[in-house]
Parts: structure tokens; sequence; C-alpha cells
């Protein structure tokens, strides 16, 4: 596009944002061209979308009658309360004619997400806390129909076992990352990442759903949560300074392998931080600084210590 | 695409009186298949282990060869708008899942849940120790020594003890919707977990790894208050939580010669605690730009004051007077945030945020008087440090749709971080990011990322480093200034219509620590991840994905107490593979899927002390999972299920390999080995439904 139809294109959309912004009886000038609603509802939908997958809201939580809430509660509007008012789309069509369009929710959908989102936060306002708004999921646009299948009878995204495969559509390192050797049990399905994350709230910089890293830690570590007599510092402030905890190459979810992690910080006087390399290896001359629990063999107590005598963290 | 814009916009704009004045009176909805009643399906079989490993039950609950028996299944109730569902995971196996649900939607719901993880560490462990009345007691025979190669009755003494645990929780909860304004939730769960992990017990220069009892219980609970006031909402809620350990002390007979007194040593184990917090958090919307205000308020309590240990177990040390008690550890938390979105113009949106963190510990401090691993007494007062930190963050953030196809953000965050008692006590980070969007197509997408961003500290308190002991030219990384560049690039072609999607991304993190001469002083990080997935027909799709991932870390450290004389370079790898297929034909008599994965680790360092270069060998793993399923549907009620499992899973790790039990003279280790097995796992079973297991329009 050449510089000045683009100078010119911007221009126009600033004028039509203009007029849109200051023209508050624009939409009730579109009156005439209101779409109509079906004539039957549910009815003159299921005329042609009889298949399982659409049938199956009659298993879900959307369709109880009794709940006068739901799309299919008593006065309420079926399929178009979702998907909107239907009537041309259900309409005759002329041979040739492309049949009108309706509200779709998926990644292919032409309505923009922000506007697809607002047909399930009418109702569920209340499920998206305080902590969505300006959260990544927010900025990013992703659409309730990105993780949530509303006409299942069971929504994947909501059992645990069945979860992280849906988040994974997106988050894909973190996917490869749940493969390493010494992770969380995700890949297993026996952990999902709402064990940690708030997908929906959470105002930490990675949506936990705890207010800071460690206390989501301690949702499921409570005995590291102390407060100990002897603290090791970096424990109190954030267990990700030295673990990973969507997988690592090292046991206990580690960053680093130790003692070299341990070494990244303590070089200290009368315990120096002697190089470990080969020659500690069993066919040498084995190293109690490398070997078996490496650092922890001594200093068990690395979360903290509450004995009188721990301040080195060995008892 | 307009119309349908333009539909969604005007059912927006409608406010809910509009939408019930839509005439609904013809709208009979008979052809509804509305269900009243109960709907089930419930699989059960049995499956085949070939062989034992008790790493393959990890999270599995398969750590035995042989049959086991299984039962899945799920079901709804439904009847006059009243719905009750079940659901239930691997009931025969240690990693039973059993969750039941009920609710009278809009009006009450309740849940209930149970699960249990098998977390399964090692089983070619081998101790001497017994464990009796809290004490791991050596054998009557055990003759103790100086170095390992001294215990002659090591080799006769030793029993595997497989180091397991399991994780239970259980989780009741309720809500009771009192009108479209008020909600009242409440959540308990108890949460244990039982077995045996490993700790290591010292005594002066010397250590043994014990095969220690855990035995936790956490109780939490979680209950609140939901209003909606207009268009926003408000949270009131407390939470709590309290943890239980029912071993205080660890108590060991150390198997290497000791002083009189000395034989018998304790360590503390982790204390009884409790954290308990009250929040509000609320959001806003109003149609001024249509802005959000969201908020959050908590204000926390931890508490612990488990009884002390004396200074030593050693009779022969005169005790000292401890200070106090208990510790009466008191931590108060502070969290408070604040963020503000708007449109200002229907292209624009801005982001404005800020987030307050206090952990205060105001726990007394005093001076103690160390007894060294139960032999000597220091001779020296220590007092207790009771580490507190403040942490603040404002960020700003804008995103403009300069285009239909074409969406540029850009953003501002600070990061400031105070500290007590730390050789940093001010520190802070800038970062600046921004990120292009274009869509030229809707099936098609570009993603470019970038930023840089800069922590900083007021000053490294070497005084501080000295007085902890430290080399003053030691950086903590994580009170380190550092500069780090990052970019992202993302690409997507996805679309419903078409049947092939496709992703890339590849990310690229660069840390330098320039300011360092001891401890970190660099990491380079790149990660990647392809996805392809492709619905060859209406019955067959299939998958393949692959992911890498790549860090590169140096530091630097000094044997010598001085300036730095040795470095390290870690390059930790890893690959991940994956492919699948689902075959499903229509009308067809099966239901087939095929899963395949494949992970690949490997870490080398490189360690270069004074110029002599060596390497380690490298840390490798290894592992592959393939999974066939199939369901034959014998009739319409009755599946026949197959179900193919195996998996590969090795491990190379120098800290374990060729280290048994007396390898090290003045550690005894638990002789633990690298993972390696090769597993098949092959069931069989039925799956029967119950009720109509189509929907079926009515008449």
């Amino acid at each position: 596009m050449k510089p000045h139809a683009l100078t010119r294109r911007i221009l126009a959309q600033l004028v039509l944002l203009v007029a849109l912004i200051t023209s508050p009886g624009l939409l009730a000038q579109s009156d005439d061209s209101e779409p109509e609603y079906s004539r039957k509802g549910a009815d003159s939908c299921f005329a042609c979308h009889d298949d399982q997958a659409t049938l199956a809201v009659f298993r879900s939580k959307h369709a109880i009658r009794q709940d006068s809430r739901t799309p299919f509660g008593h006065g309420q509007l079926q399929c178009e309360a979702c998907h909107g008012p239907g009537g041309e789309h259900a309409g005759r069509v002329r041979r040739g004619q492309e049949r009108a369009p309706i509200t779709a929710f998926s990644s292919g959908s032409t309505l923009p997400v922000m506007e697809q989102n607002q047909f399930c936060t009418a109702c569920h306002q209340d499920d998206l806390g305080f902590g969505w708004h300006g959260g990544a999921h927010d900025m990013e646009e992703v659409a309730c129909s990105d993780c949530h299948s509303s006409h299942a009878a069971t929504d994947p995204v909501l059992v645990s076992s069945m979860q992280a495969q849906v988040c994974f559509d997106c988050h894909q390192q973190q996917r490869t990352q749940a493969m390493k050797p010494f992770a969380h049990p995700v890949r297993e399905g026996k952990m999902d990442c709402g064990s940690c994350h708030s997908a929906h709230g959470g105002s930490s910089d990675t949506r936990l759903t705890q207010q800071a890293t460690n206390d989501t830690c301690f949702g499921c570590h409570a005995e590291q949560r102390g407060p100990y007599l002897w603290e090791h510092a970096p424990v109190s402030e954030n267990c990700g300074d030295c673990h990973d905890p969507h997988g690592s190459n090292h046991p206990g979810m580690l960053s680093l392998r130790a003692p070299m992690l341990c070494q990244s910080c303590h070089s200290q006087s009368g315990h120096p931080s002697i190089a470990q390399d080969a020659s500690g290896l069993p066919d040498a001359t084995p190293s109690p600084l490398l070997l078996g629990q490496s650092c922890l063999n001594c200093h068990s107590q690395v979360h903290g210590s509450n004995h009188p005598s721990g301040s080195k963290l060995m008892r | 695409m307009k119309q349908a814009g333009q539909i969604a916009l005007l059912v927006l704009a409608l406010p809910a009186s509009a939408l019930a004045e839509v005439d609904v009176s013809e709208w009979l909805c008979e052809s509804c298949p509305f269900e009243d009643g109960y709907q089930s399906n419930v699989e059960a079989g049995t499956t085949y282990v070939s062989d034992e490993d008790i790493r393959y039950g990890n999270a599995t609950g398969y750590d035995k060869d042989g049959m086991y028996l299984n039962v899945d299944g799920d079901g709804v109730y439904s009847r006059d708008g009243y719905r009750q569902s079940w659901r239930v995971e691997d009931l025969g196996l240690d990693s039973r899942v059993v969750t039941v649900e009920g609710a009278r939607q809009g009006r009450y719901g309740y849940w209930l849940e149970y699960n249990e993880i098998p977390s399964r560490v090692f089983g070619t462990t081998e101790t001497v120790f017994d464990y009796n009345s809290g004490t791991l007691l050596l054998p009557p025979a055990w003759v103790p020594a100086g170095t390992t190669d001294g215990f002659a009755a090591l080799e006769d003494s030793l029993k595997t003890r497989t180091i397991e645990s399991d994780w239970g929780f259980a989780r009741v909860g309720g809500r009771w919707i009192a009108s479209d304004a008020f909600e009242v939730y409440a959540n308990y769960s108890r949460q244990t977990r039982d077995g045996i992990d490993i700790k290591s017990g010292s005594s002066y220069t010397q250590a043994a790894l014990l095969p220690r009892r855990i035995d936790y219980a956490t109780d939490q609970a979680d209950v609140g208050v939901r209003f909606r006031i207009g268009s926003g909402t408000l949270t009131l809620a407390y939470y709590g939580s309290y943890f239980d350990n029912r071993n205080a002390a660890l108590t060991w007979q150390t198997p290497f010669t000791a002083p009189p007194g000395a034989t018998e040593l304790t360590a503390a184990e982790e204390p009884d605690n409790n954290f308990q917090q009250l929040s509000l958090s609320g959001a806003f919307q109003t149609d001024f730009w249509q802005s959000v205000l969201a908020f959050s308020v908590a204000m926390g309590r931890g508490e612990q004051n488990e009884n002390f240990l004396d200074y030593t177990s050693n009779p022969n040390i005169p005790g000292a007077a401890l200070p106090r008690p208990s510790l009466q550890g008191e931590v108060d938390t502070s969290n408070y945030a604040v963020t503000f979105t708007a449109r200002p113009l229907d292209r624009v949106r801005v982001k404005l945020a800020y987030r307050y963190d206090d952990r205060d510990n105001s726990t007394a401090v005093d001076e103690w008087s160390r007894v060294i691993t139960d032999v000597f007494p220091s001779g020296e007062l220590q007092e207790n440090v009771p580490y507190s930190f403040t942490r603040s963050r404002f960020s700003a953030e804008a995103d403009v749709k300069v285009l239909d196809e074409l969406r540029v953000s850009a953003g501002y965050d600070r990061n400031e971080l105070d500290r007590d008692y730390q050789e940093v006590a001010e520190q802070t980070e800038d970062i600046g990011w921004g990120q292009v969007r274009w869509r030229p197509a809707s099936w098609f997408e570009l993603r470019g990322r970038g930023g840089v961003s800069r922590r900083d500290i007021n000053r490294y308190d070497e005084d501080v480093a000295v007085s902890l002991g430290q080399n003053p030219l030691m950086r903590k990384y994580n009170l380190a200034y550092r500069y780090r560049e990052f970019g992202e690039l993302t690409a997507m072609v996805s679309a419903p219509t078409k049947p092939l999607s496709f992703g890339v991304t590849v990310f690229s993190a660069d840390d330098s620590y320039s300011e360092s001469k001891l401890g970190l002083t660099s990491s380079d990080e790149m990660r990647y991840t392809v996805d392809l997935s492709w619905k060859v027909s209406d019955a067959i799709s299939v998958y393949l994905m692959h992911g890498g991932e790549s860090v590169e870390a140096e530091q630097a450290g000094s044997a010598m107490f001085s300036a730095p004389d040795w470095n390290a370079v870690h390059d930790d790898e890893f690959h991940h593979w994956g492919a699948g297929l689902h075959w499903s034909p229509a009308e067809g008599k099966f239901d087939l899927r095929l899963d395949y994965s494949n992970g690949e680790g490997d870490t080398a360092i490189r360690v270069d002390s004074n110029g002599v270069a060596s390497a380690l060998p490298k840390l490798t793993s290894s592992l592959d999972s393939l999974r066939a399923e199939m369901a034959w549907h014998f009739s319409e009620r009755l599946d026949l299920t197959f179900d193919v499992r195996y998996e590969s899973f090795m491990t190379d790790d120098w800290a374990i390999a060729d280290v048994a039990a007396d390898t090290l003279p003045t550690i005894l280790t638990l002789g633990a080995s690298p993972y390696d097995y090769d597993i098949w796992a092959v069931g069989v079973g039925f799956r029967y439904y119950i009720g109509e297991r189509d929907l079926q329009l009515a008449d």
C-alpha cells in the first residue's frame, strides 16, 4: 500500500471512529435494519443443526428449563441468546444466494473477540473476578470459546485431567516443559494448570491463584511456609529463585544442578567454593560436595530450620 | 462479517428489558431434548503391567507388575432443575479421583472431591535404618567407623526402602445464591501427605542420608460473599491454611564413630504453622471509555509457634537456656492491586496497573548459642534474621489497532523491591516492551514481541556480605544488576474452514550480569515450538508437535576466597516430539486414538579451574511414551475397550550413578540408581451406557 493511501485510510478510520463515538443515536438509527429473531426459536435451529455436538448443550448447564438465567430457561432466547437473532439466517435462501451468517464462537469467527466475549459475560460477569481485567488473556483478546466448550456436557477445561491439554493449545512452551523428567504431574493429568494459575483472575504477574508466588506454592507445600527461626533469604522471597515449577532436567525442579546452583550465591570464608568437576566422580576421588545430594548432604534444611542450633541449616 | 458484527452490537446494546420484549410465545422448544432422569457411562476393565518399576507408578499408580482392576465413569441425574453429577477416574489405582457435584441451578450448589496422587521417587534405595517409635535405629550388630569403608556390618544390614509418599486431597464446598446480587460460597479442604522422603542427617564431618517418615496434614478454608452492585462485583473473602506436622523432630543414630553422648542426633522437622488472610476485591465497569476499574486488597498473617528442641540432644553438653521456648513467629502480609483499563478510542485500549506486596516478618530477634552438630558449642552468640521485603510494580500498556489487520502494543513496567538484612536494600527494574500483531487474513497471524529490562541496585553492601562470611565479590543472582533482552516471534495459520492449522513460536532471552565478578554472570535462553494439526477427513485427524528449549548459563567462583579462579558453563537442552491420530468413522464401529511423545533432555557442564578444563559427563534423560486406545461399539449400550501403553524412561545422572551406600567416605547414601525402565501396560474392558447414549430431537 502506498504511503498516501495508508494515510488516507488511517484518516478515514479516525473520522469513522470519531463519528461512532460522538453519535450516541447511531445504533438507534439502524433500527430499520435491525436483524430479526427466528420465528420459532430453537425449533427453527434444530431443523438443520441436529448433530450430537450441538444437541449436547442439553446435557450442559446451559439448558436447564427451570433456571431462568440459562438460555433455555423460561422466556429466554434459547440458541439466539448466545448466537444472536437468527431470523435472516434461518430464512429462505434463493438458489445461489449465500445464507446469512450468524454469530459463531471459534478461532475463525469474524466477530471481534471482545464482542464474542460479551455474549458470555452478560451472564458470567461474576466469574471473571477482578483479575481478568487487564490480564494477559484480556489484553490479548482471548475468546471465552478459545478455552470453554459451552455445548459440551463436560467442559474439558473444567476437568483436572483434561484441562492442561486445553491450555497447551496456546501455551506450547509450557507443554514442552511439562514433558521434562522432573515436573509436576501435569503430563499424567493429576494436576492442572489451574492448581497454580487463575485463568480468569489473579493480579500477580503470571495470574497465580494466590496473591504471591510463595503463597501459591504453599497451597500444597505448606510445610515450607514457616516462618522459621533460621530463614534462607531467597526462600522467603520467591520459590522461583531456585525452582522451575514448569519442569526441569534436574531433580527437585531446580533451575541449575547442585552444587553449582548453591555456588551461584555462596562463596563463604572457611567453606571454600571449590570447583566441582569430573575429578569428584566415583571413579576418581568421590566428592561429597558433588555426589548424592551435594550441598544438601549436610545442609539438609535448605528451606529453613526451626532448630536453635540450625543457623547453618544443618539441624 | 459486517452483518454478524451488527447483530452482536445490537444484541449487546439492547438492555435486558428490550430482550424480554422479543415475542417468544411461539418458541415452544418442542424438539428440544431436555434431559430428565439419569444418564451415565461406566468403564470397567483390567490392565496388565509387564514389569515392576516404582517410578512408572509416579502419579499413575502402576508401581508394580501384574494385573490391576480399574473403574472410570461419569453420570448426570437431572430432574426439575436439580442436577447432580459424578465422575470417577482410576478408582482401582492409587491415583483415584472421585468428584460429586449437585445444584439447583440459580439457587444453590455443592461439591465433594477426593483425589490421590502417588509420588514414587526411588525403588532402588537401600538403608541400614529401621524406624521405631520416632527414631531411625541402626541394627544391633552395627559397627561404627570414621568412614564408610569401615562399616563392617554394612552389606549385611542394607534393606530395600522405597522412597515414596501418597498425597490425598479431600474437598467439600457449597454455594448459595440468595439473589442476583448476593452469593455466599465456602470451601473446606484437607490435604494429607504420608510416606518416606530423603533427608540428610549430619554429624560433625559426616552425614547419612535418612529415609525420613513424613506425615503432613493441611486444612484449608476459603469462605466468601459476593455482591453485585450495578455494573460491578465485590467479593469479601477469608482464606485460612493450617499445617500440622505429626513429627516434630527427626531423630537418628549416627552410623559413624561419635563422641560420647553424640550417638543419637536430632534435627527439627518442619514446624506447624498457619496463615490467614482477609481480602476484598472487585471490578466496576462504566460506559465512559468502556473502562473497568478492578482492585484487590488483602491482609494476611502467618504464625508459627512450634516448641523448640534443645540446643543439642547430647547430654554431655551443658544446655544453655533458650531465649524463649518457641519462635512466636509472625509474618504480616499486605497485598494491594489496582488495575484500570479503558478504550478511549474504538481502536485504542490502555491499561494502568499498580501492585504492592509486603512481607513483614515481625518475629523477635534474639541471641542463640549454637551447638555445632551436637558435638561442641560454637561459643558465640548469633542473632536470628527475620527477612522482610516490600515489592511494588507499576505498569502501563497501550494497544492500538492501527489497521484492521495490524495491532501495535507497547508497555512499560517499573518494579521496586526493598529488603531488610540483605546485601541489597533497594532494587529497581525497568522493563520496556513492544508487540506487533499482523493478521492480514482471518486464518493467518504473525506476532512479534520484544523488549529490554534493566535491574539496578542502589549498592551491593559488601559489609553485609562479609558479615555473612561471603566473598565480597559475590553477587547473588537475585540481587545483582541484570540487563535482559528478550524477543518472541509467533506465526499461526488456522481456520476452521480449512483442514490444516500450523503454528510456530520462537522465544529468546539473554541475561547479562555484567557487574558480577562471582556468581552467575550470564544466562541465555532459547525456546521454540512447532505445532501442526490436520483434519484429514471428517473421520480422521492427526497432529504433530515439536518443542525445544536451550539454556546456557555461565558462573564464576573462587576457591581461594579472592578473585575468580574457576568458571562453569551449563548447557541445558530439552526437546519434545509428539504425534497422534484420532480415527472415528461417522457411522463406524470404533473410535481409535494413537498418541506418541518423546522427551530428550541433556545437560552438559564444563568447568575451567585455574586454566584446567574439565567436563562432567552429560546428564541425560529420555522418555518415550506410546498409547493406543480403541473403543469398539459393540451395541447401542456397550463398547469394548482396548488400551495399550508403552513407556520407556532412562536417565543418566552422575550424582547418583555408581554411588553405592559406601562410595563416599563421609556420607552414607541410600545408593539410589538412575531411572531405567521399559514397561508395557495392556488393558481390556467395557464401557456401558445407562440412559440415552445419543440425544434425539423430541418428536
